[in-house]
C-alpha cells in the first residue's frame, strides 16, 4: 500500500501565513528518469529566502528559492520551473543524478 | 493557492479524512476533491479522471490537462500497549511518521499526561480500552508490557481484527510461553505465528532508544509489504 507519510510542509506554511510571512509553495509535480524526491514533494520558502522542505536532495533548492522570491517581487501568482541533468559546467544548477523534474511554484495568499 | 483552501487542508488532516488538492498549474487555482463531491469551474469536466485518480490514491498530473493531483489518505494507527520507557521513544518516531497514535496502559503510574504529553492515553484494560476505539486491517498493535495480564488481552483483539502488524516484546521465551497461552485459547498457527516477536529487527542495540528504533524499522517495513 502507499504509505500516508506527510512532512507536514503545508501545517508549517499555514504557521508562517499566520505570523504575517509571504510564502510560496513549491511543489514537484513531474519527474524523469532518476530524480531524488518524489511527485507531491513540498517546500515552502518565504520573502526573506528561509526555506523548510526540499524538492530534490539539495541540487535545485538554491534555485527555488532565488525563483520564489522574484515571484514575490513580481507579485505573480505561479510559474513552473523545469530542471534538466547540467552537463557544461559542474557549477551550474542541475541534477547530478540524471533526472529531470519540473516544479510547481504558487503563492499562498 | 488561497489562504482559506489551506485552512481547510489543515483541517481534513487533522479529522483524518481522505481527500485531495487539485491544482489548475495554468491558472494557480486550487480546489478540494472529496468523494462524491462535485468540482467547479475548469476542474468539472476532468471529475471523472480525477476521482480515478484519487482512487488510485496517486499523485500526478491529469493526462491531456493542466490539472495537478496530491492525494491524502487516512494515516496508519498505531497502538501500544503499556507506557513504559520503551514507548517514550517510540511515541516521537511514530509522530514523525505520521501515524495516528494512542496509548493502552491501565497502571496510572505510568499512563501520565507528564510522561507523555500532547498524547492520546487510555488508562483502562485493553478489553474495556478497545471498546472505544475503531481498529481494523490498517492498525498496528505494540505490545510492550510483557505482562500477559495486559498484553495478552490485547494480541488477541488485534488477531481477531486482523491487524496488519502485531509486535510484542519479551525474550524467546516469553515468547513461547505466549504462543502457547494464544493456542489454548484457540487461536491457529498461522495467526500466531503472523506475531513479530521477540519484536523489533536485529540492530543490536539493547538501549530503549534502539529498541523503538528496531521496533519502527519493522513496522515501516511491514507497512510496505502490505497490499
Amino acid at each position: 500500500m502507499r504509505n500516508s507519510f506527510d512532512e507536514k510542509i503545508l501545517d508549517e506554511a499555514y504557521d508562517w501565513i499566520k505570523t504575517d510571512q509571504k510564502v510560496v509553495l513549491a511543489t514537484v509535480i513531474q519527474t524523469w528518469g532518476s530524480s531524488p524526491r518524489q511527485i507531491g514533494s513540498r517546500m515552502i520558502i518565504n520573502q526573506n529566502g528561509d526555506f523548510s522542505g526540499s524538492v530534490s536532495g539539495g541540487c535545485v533548492e538554491t534555485s527555488v528559492v532565488r525563483e520564489s522570491i522574484n515571484l514575490l517581487k513580481e507579485n505573480k501568482q505561479c510559474k513552473k520551473i523545469e530542471f534538466k541533468v547540467s552537463n557544461e559546467s559542474a557549477w551550474e544548477i542541475g541534477l547530478a543524478c540524471g533526472g529531470e523534474i519540473t516544479i510547481f511554484l504558487e503563492q499562498i495568499n | 493557492m488561497r489562504k482559506n483552501i489551506l485552512e481547510q487542508i489543515i483541517k481534513n488532516k487533522s479529522l483524518k479524512l481522505e481527500f485531495a488538492i487539485v491544482t489548475n498549474l495554468k491558472s494557480g487555482e486550487s480546489q478540494i476533491f472529496e468523494l462524491n463531491k462535485k468540482l467547479t469551474g475548469s476542474f468539472e469536466k476532468f471529475q471523472k479522471e480525477i476521482e480515478e485518480f484519487f482512487k488510485s490514491k496517486k499523485n500526478g498530473m491529469i493526462k491531456n490537462s493542466e490539472i495537478f493531483v496530491e492525494t491524502y489518505i487516512r494515516p496508519i494507527k498505531v497502538i501500544i500497549i503499556g507506557a513504559v520507557h520503551i514507548a517514550q521513544y517510540l511515541v516521537n518516531y511514530v509522530k514523525s511518521l505520521n501515524f495516528e497514535i494512542l496509548i493502552i496502559d491501565p497502571r496510572g503510574y505510568f499512563a501520565t499526561t507528564k510522561r507523555f504529553p500532547n498524547l492520546k492515553i487510555i488508562n483502562k484494560w485493553p478489553e474495556e480500552a478497545f471498546k472505544e476505539i475503531n481498529t481494523n486491517e490498517n492498525t498496528a498493535l505494540i505490545a510492550l508490557t510483557h505482562d500477559p495480564k495486559i498484553d495478552d488481552p490485547a494480541l488477541q483483539h488485534a488477531l481477531n481484527k486482523n491487524f496488519y502488524y502485531i509486535g510484542a516484546l519479551g525474550s524467546k521465551k516469553t515468547h513461547e510461553n505466549r504462543c502457547q497461552r494464544l493456542k489454548e485459547s484457540g487461536f491457529t498457527d498461522k495467526q500466531i505465528n503472523s506475531i513479530h516477536g521477540p519484536i523489533g529487527i536485529k540492530l543490536g542495540g539493547k538501549s530503549a532508544p534502539e529498541i523503538a528504533l528496531s521496533i519502527i524499522a519493522q513496522l515501516v517495513s511491514e507497512t510496505y509489504n502490505k497490499k
